[in-house]
């Protein structure tokens, strides 16, 4: 027994060791960080570049050398070393903070939250105020847009989100095959009945397309992307913004759990008995995202109900094989005539997520002063055109993109990548597809005479049939629509660990678990199905839920009033 | 973050016989005699001490130091908060956890899993292993045996890719059924929740028995060939002798391994379910680590994920004192 205990005794005097020269070196390195916060550039701009280190959620692999960077260096003395997230994010930003060091820019997307709890992130108001002109003119009474919250209503993000948007193309919606539509002799599509008439005819004409049988619908239900095909679509169809998993009543601040309200269901039952009449494809919950994208590529899938990112393999892929009758059109198909399809909703800045400056860093003005130069007009012009003479020309007071350039941007993933043009965008400050410059041209690239010049042949030619110019015509038009006074509530930044982040995550659980059974089950169980899951949600505190995000969204209103000092 | 108790060996003293020195009697110096044993054993076995030492260094290091963590559990963790500043909030994430309807079918799915798991996969393996052990044709035998246990390699997101085309609806499976007559309308495997722990327990199987196979293939290789020469005398088929002699020779492996596994029956990991899983089958294939990840760590709920980490922890440690029990009472080899 004592052998034990002294021999444990000596084991323990080593570990000790061990952890104390561990110790050692933690000190050494609060030391450091400690001295250099107080060591501030004053200077309007460096004489020699300066290498500002910038963690980005959705950042890459990049060397910041191409021409756009080298000239937004030349006119800031900032380069950028960009960090980016590898194998998985979720755990980045809590390393961050429990090593107390961060690289001097952080677009943290939305755990901002828990990075200005720590203490992580500079506040910007006085930055702005004093020398934030370009970004005040941009942001102008959306400014409050980028407040924190009620309780600590500073700035601490700036960017991400588009100012002052005029959407040219929707996303997410359904979307149909041309080909479909040309052999039905251009029929008009707005309800879900007109939409399945159109695909089951069709299906009943050719039960085969190339050679393999033909799918009217498929979604991609088997990962996250259940929320993007299988939730949202049954929104935009029952006549609501796309609001996350929310529903929100933009005038009173309610806000609730989207699946408890009654359009969801009626979406969802006529999903169940499309998939009872065989409509729809009987792997849409278990095939993984490669076998979805094959299957489109194939050209056999009728329609999808997908956001147009997560289809671009496939439309490269339709378009390699001359198969470009069987890409797809948006379609503003709504539960009946009495629902207004929201696809071209603006939702205005939705503020959120966005670059913050670390407390950390040596240098915040000049950290501050890069990201004001981000959002001025010359700055806007060189990320979105790039360089005059190289990559565009102004003909008539306009600018015009370089044919090859154009083509390139069109067809060349790497294009921008590797030119710089259009690359530093997403998630620096940045002005909306509507906005304009001091000469009254557009700021961005798409232009609705652009977006007409890069259309396929064969989508003119159903466009011209429909007597429309764009696919947007099609559907309810912008300025028919409410605007959102609380922008978009997927962009909210929710406490971690709340109430609402726990009992979110089981309804969501829930809900995607118990529609799709409900889908693929008996169409005369639907109802008992949808019941139980109702009763189920309430079981979890939905209405709690509701409760409390409902206060965030009136939160979110009135700080975003302007009435808050 | 989950601190995992590994089956707990303690870490082994050499417990080589030490010549006891006698007759040399120290006079007139008062010594604890335990003491100077001590000291004395300590020298004569340095060598050993020696080796040891970094092997025990790397379990306090790794092993128990961790365990600190645990007081975690007890907090409302804050990772920019030093151990002073956190807030003690006692029991309070145990009883969330217990609360929660969605862990209790987490428990049941990975016990579940973690059994079948244990069941198939040790037959598959000593069934293998014995097969193997019959063939007399030594160049086939190297080469089966190191086709088997390839799968082992392969990653699990190619091993679900795998599974779920050879399953799916227009997949090889259905196809070979739907022609050998079997079934008229294809079977969609993968979205029938009944099915799910068969799927993850055969892929399971396929993945890992040739590599589990191999220490018992090795501890069948240590049997004495004299026995099976004595059996043949006696006349005993190539069957008794399998039953009658290799199978007890490698009782004492079987059962230790068996309890090791066992302590790690909830230890199961997330990734087949994960990977194989889907909204369908979802009931089926929460198990909790999964249930870690999404309701603890990615909600960054550090206090709540150790919790379930220590939960985890004190079940794998009951288990394998019933399984070391049992063992003892039937009078087997054990782990301690």
């Amino acid at each position: 027994m004592k052998k034990r205990l002294s021999i444990l005794m000596l084991l323990l005097v080593a570990g000790l060791l061990l952890l104390a020269a561990c110790g050692g070196d933690n000190s050494v390195d609060s030391d450091e960080t400690d001295t250099t916060v107080t060591d501030n550039t004053t200077d309007e701009k460096p004489s020699e570049p300066v290498t500002l280190t910038f963690y980005s959620e959705d950042g890459e692999e990049k060397s910041f050398d191409d021409p756009i960077a080298q000239k937004i260096t030349e006119a800031t003395g900032v380069k950028l070393d960009i960090q980016y997230p590898v194998g998985g994010n979720d755990e980045t930003i809590p390393l961050m903070i429990a090593g107390g060091e961060y690289p001097d820019l952080i677009f943290a997307k939305g755990d901002i939250g828990i990075l200005i709890e720590a203490g992580g992130v500079l506040k910007l108001d006085d930055l702005i105020e004093e020398r934030g002109d370009n970004i005040k003119a941009m942001y102008g009474d959306q400014l409050d847009r980028l407040r924190n919250s009620l309780d600590d209503p500073g700035i601490y993000t700036v960017g991400t989100a588009g100012v002052h948007n005029e959407l040219l193309e929707t996303s997410g919606t359904f979307q149909i095959q041309l080909e479909v539509l040309r052999e039905l002799g251009y029929p008009e599509i707005t309800t879900l009945e007109e939409f399945e008439d159109a695909i089951s005819t069709y299906y009943e004409m050719y039960p085969e397309i190339n050679g393999e049988p033909t799918l009217p619908l498929s979604l991609l239900g088997s990962d996250w992307r259940w929320l993007i095909t299988v939730g949202n679509p049954a929104g935009f169809a029952g006549g609501f913004p796309d609001d996350g998993q929310w529903s929100v009543d933009t005038n009173t601040g309610e806000t609730v759990y989207k699946f408890l309200e009654p359009e969801y269901r009626e979406y969802f039952k006529w999903l169940n008995g499309m998939n009872a009449k065989g409509l729809l494809d009987p792997e849409s919950f278990t095939h993984t995202y490669d076998t979805y994208i094959s299957k489109i590529s194939s050209g056999r899938v009728l329609s999808v109900a997908d956001q147009d990112w997560n289809l671009t393999d496939a439309r490269f892929a339709l378009i390699d094989a001359d198969m470009e009758e069987r890409t797809y059109a948006p379609l503003p198909v709504t539960l009946g005539e009495e629902y207004v399809h929201q696809g071209l909703k603006d939702y205005g800045f939705t503020g959120g997520w966005g670059i913050a400056i670390s407390s950390t860093t040596e240098h915040p003005e000049l950290a501050f002063d890069f990201l004001d130069w981000m959002a001025s007009e010359e700055a806007q012009i060189l990320v979105n055109w790039g360089i005059e003479g190289e990559h565009y020309e102004i003909v008539d007071g306009q600018r015009v993109l370089f044919d090859e350039v154009r083509e390139r941007m069109n067809t060349d993933a790497n294009f921008s990548k590797e030119t710089g043009v259009g690359y530093y965008l997403h998630p620096f400050p940045r002005w909306g597809t509507g906005a304009v410059d001091s000469n009254g041209q557009s700021i961005t690239t798409d232009t609705r005479e652009q977006i007409v010049e890069d259309q396929l042949d064969v989508e003119k030619e159903v466009l011209a049939e429909y007597g429309m110019e764009l696919w947007i015509d099609w559907f309810p038009q912008q300025n028919e629509l409410e605007i959102s006074n609380h922008g978009a509530a997927y962009n909210f930044t929710i406490p971690a660990g709340s109430d609402i982040q726990i009992i979110q995550q089981r309804a969501d659980d829930i809900t995607e678990q118990r529609i799709t059974q409900a889908i693929l089950a008996d169409p005369e169980d639907f109802d008992d199905l949808w019941d139980a899951m109702l009763d189920e949600l309430e079981a979890a505190e939905v209405s709690k839920l509701n409760e409390e995000m409902t206060k965030l969204t009136q939160n979110v209103l009135e700080l975003w009033s302007g009435n808050v000092e | 973050m989950s601190k995992n108790l590994a089956p707990a060996t303690p870490p082994n003293m050499p417990v080589t016989p030490t010549i006891r020195q006698k007759g040399k009697k120290e006079k007139g110096m008062q010594r604890i005699p335990g003491q100077k044993n001590f000291w004395q054993r300590l020298k004569n076995q340095k060598a050993l001490i020696l080796m040891s030492l970094p092997f025990v260094i790397w379990l306090i290091v790794f092993r128990y130091i961790p365990v600190f963590g645990w007081t975690m559990a007890f907090q409302d963790y804050k990772p920019q908060n030093t151990f002073f500043e956190q807030e003690w909030v006692g029991f309070k994430h145990f009883k969330d956890l217990f609360n929660e309807p969605t862990f209790y079918r987490a428990l049941e799915n990975t016990l579940g899993m973690g059994i079948l798991g244990l069941i198939f996969g040790t037959l598959a393996a000593i069934t293998f292993a014995l097969l193997l052990n019959e063939l007399r044709f030594t160049k086939f035998k190297k080469l089966t045996q190191t086709i088997s246990y390839l799968p082992h390699f392969v990653s699990w997101v190619i091993v679900a890719n795998i599974v779920t085309t050879m399953l799916s609806v227009s997949g090889p499976v259905n196809g070979f059924l739907e022609m050998i007559g079997l079934i008229d309308t294809p079977i969609n495997f993968m979205a029938n929740p009944n099915m799910f722990w068969g799927i993850v327990t055969a892929a399971e199987v396929w993945k890992s028995t040739g590599w589990n196979a191999i220490i018992y293939f090795a501890a069948m290789a240590g049997t004495d060939p004299q026995l099976y020469e004595a059996a043949k005398v006696d006349g005993a088929s190539r069957w008794r002798q399998m039953w009658h002699i290799t199978l007890p020779s490698i009782r004492p492996v079987i059962i230790v391994l068996l309890i090791l596994n066992i302590g790690n029956l909830i230890n199961i990991g997330f990734e087949k379910q994960m990977l194989l899983g889907n909204n369908i089958v979802a009931e089926r294939a929460l198990v909790i680590d999964l249930y870690a990840l999404n309701y603890g760590i990615g909600m960054f709920r550090y206090s709540f994920g150790t919790a379930i980490g220590i939960f985890k922890s004190v079940i794998s440690v009951i288990l394998i004192l019933i399984a070391n029990g049992f063992a003892r009472k039937v009078g087997e080899g054990r782990v301690f």
